[in-house]
């Protein structure tokens, strides 16, 4: 694997057991001086969205970006394509075998069609400018959580070990994602969503095919047609053509 | 789906106000089981000058009630028809989805009546798997709650009322 330097401006911290990688970072936020990594090689108290849990065996890979991106709310938002570019890269960087892995809609990573990683951004802030942002990113990198954590209808959980047999320490996966989450922050910055877009497209998962995307309040199954500029994921159901904000999505 | 009449609905709504003004009581909440699939889950306040349901199983309340409930509250104060240009209004940053609670099951960030301080979180509006935090814009008591639990929001709708 070819390993790019840790990039310039951004902090590092390693932890050795914490609650949970994005508590730690509201925790730290007020302190900080630049964008920082935290690293912890345990969760105790992973989470997932809307409070479900990540389960996090020894072995697997939880840490948090924690920075101060400013700009409005849904600008911040367009970073959970921003991040899963970066983690897609650090698997191909880690494998090198870019064919085994996709995207689904907004920020998971698929690995031979399973889940291998999450992604849960949080931000606090109003419509003018958003305070923080922490993004956390949970790997399963040495082992698969089994068990009644995983939804009915959920992509299977697999593991970076299992499906390619590749050893990576939560330490090395980090030295591969922060250079990679970097370059692609660099280029979301500078050109704005555009070339993210473009490039999260090129990577995913099911593009022309039927998804059911899952709203806390409503269902739609239609056909993935893209990602619009704003980042919603755009379905074309029986009925109309839906641009979505928030949902889980199923295959 | 709904066996019992839009216009019982009403009725009982209208009754539920009466009730109100008459015993001068600020908040009254019922729940009906008609069957298994049908219920109507009213809450009547005079404080918030609204009546919404708490439970989706029943739209139709909505609509129809609303009348019901400005009738007392008319002589204290006139209801903007657009509570977004309310001086103490929290309007939604982005489009999303609206959680009231920080995670399912869990208590609200804030009930109607509550004190809050500037900068509390008072909901998350997620869009892309972004939970953002909604601070309170400035201190005072929450007045009015405007979106339900994991309702889609538009930019700029009206969210909760804060003076």
């Amino acid at each position: 694997m070819s390993i790019d330097p840790w990039p310039a401006g951004y902090a590092r911290v390693e932890l050795q057991e914490i609650d949970s990688t994005n508590a730690e970072a509201a925790r730290r936020v007020q302190d900080l001086t630049g964008p920082t990594w935290i690293l912890a090689h345990r969760q105790t108290a992973g989470r997932g969205r809307r409070g479900r849990a990540w389960a996090d065996p020894a072995g697997n890979f939880s840490a948090t970006l924690v920075q101060r991106p400013g700009g409005p709310p849904e600008q911040v938002a367009l970073r959970s394509f921003v991040a899963s570019l970066a983690l897609f890269d650090a698997f191909v960087a880690a494998t090198g075998r870019a064919n085994s892995f996709s995207l689904k809609w907004p920020n998971d990573v698929l690995l031979n069609g399973g889940k291998v990683a999450g992604i849960l951004l949080e931000s606090v802030g109003n419509s003018v400018s958003v305070s923080h942002l922490a993004i956390g990113i949970g790997v399963n990198l040495a082992n698969t959580p089994t068990g009644p954590q995983v939804e009915a209808r959920a992509v299977p959980p697999v593991s970076l070990l299992s499906e390619t047999g590749s050893v990576v320490t939560p330490s090395e996966f980090l030295d591969l994602l922060a250079p990679a989450y970097a370059r692609h922050e660099q280029r979301f910055s500078t050109y704005g969503f555009a070339p993210i877009r473009e490039a999260w497209m090129q990577r995913a998962a099911k593009v022309g095919e039927v998804i059911t995307a899952r709203t806390a309040t409503e269902e739609f199954t239609g056909t993935f047609e893209a990602v619009d500029e704003t980042g919603n994921l755009i379905l074309k159901t029986a009925q109309s053509r839906r641009a979505i904000a928030a949902a889980d999505v199923f295959f | 789906m709904t066996k019992h009449s839009h216009d019982a609905d009403v009725a009982f709504i209208q009754a539920l106000a009466e009730l109100l003004r008459e015993n001068d009581l600020t908040e009254l909440q019922v729940k009906r089981e008609y069957d298994e699939a049908d219920s109507l889950d009213v809450r009547v306040s005079r404080a918030s000058q609204v009546v919404a349901p708490v439970a989706a199983p029943a739209p139709v309340a909505v609509a129809a009630a609303a009348p019901a409930a400005a009738a007392p509250a008319a002589a204290e104060a006139p209801v903007s028809q657009d509570p977004a240009q309310l001086p103490g209004a929290v309007t939604s940053p982005m489009v999303g989805t609206a959680y009231l609670q920080p995670e399912p099951g869990s208590k609200s960030f804030v009930s109607v009546g509550d004190t809050v301080s500037e900068g509390q979180t008072v909901l998350i509006i997620e869009a892309m798997k972004t939970m953002n935090q909604i601070p309170a814009p400035h201190s005072g008591t929450v007045k009015r709650i405007l979106v339900e639990d994991g309702a889609p929001v538009e930019f700029g709708a009206p969210l909760m009322i804060i003076e």
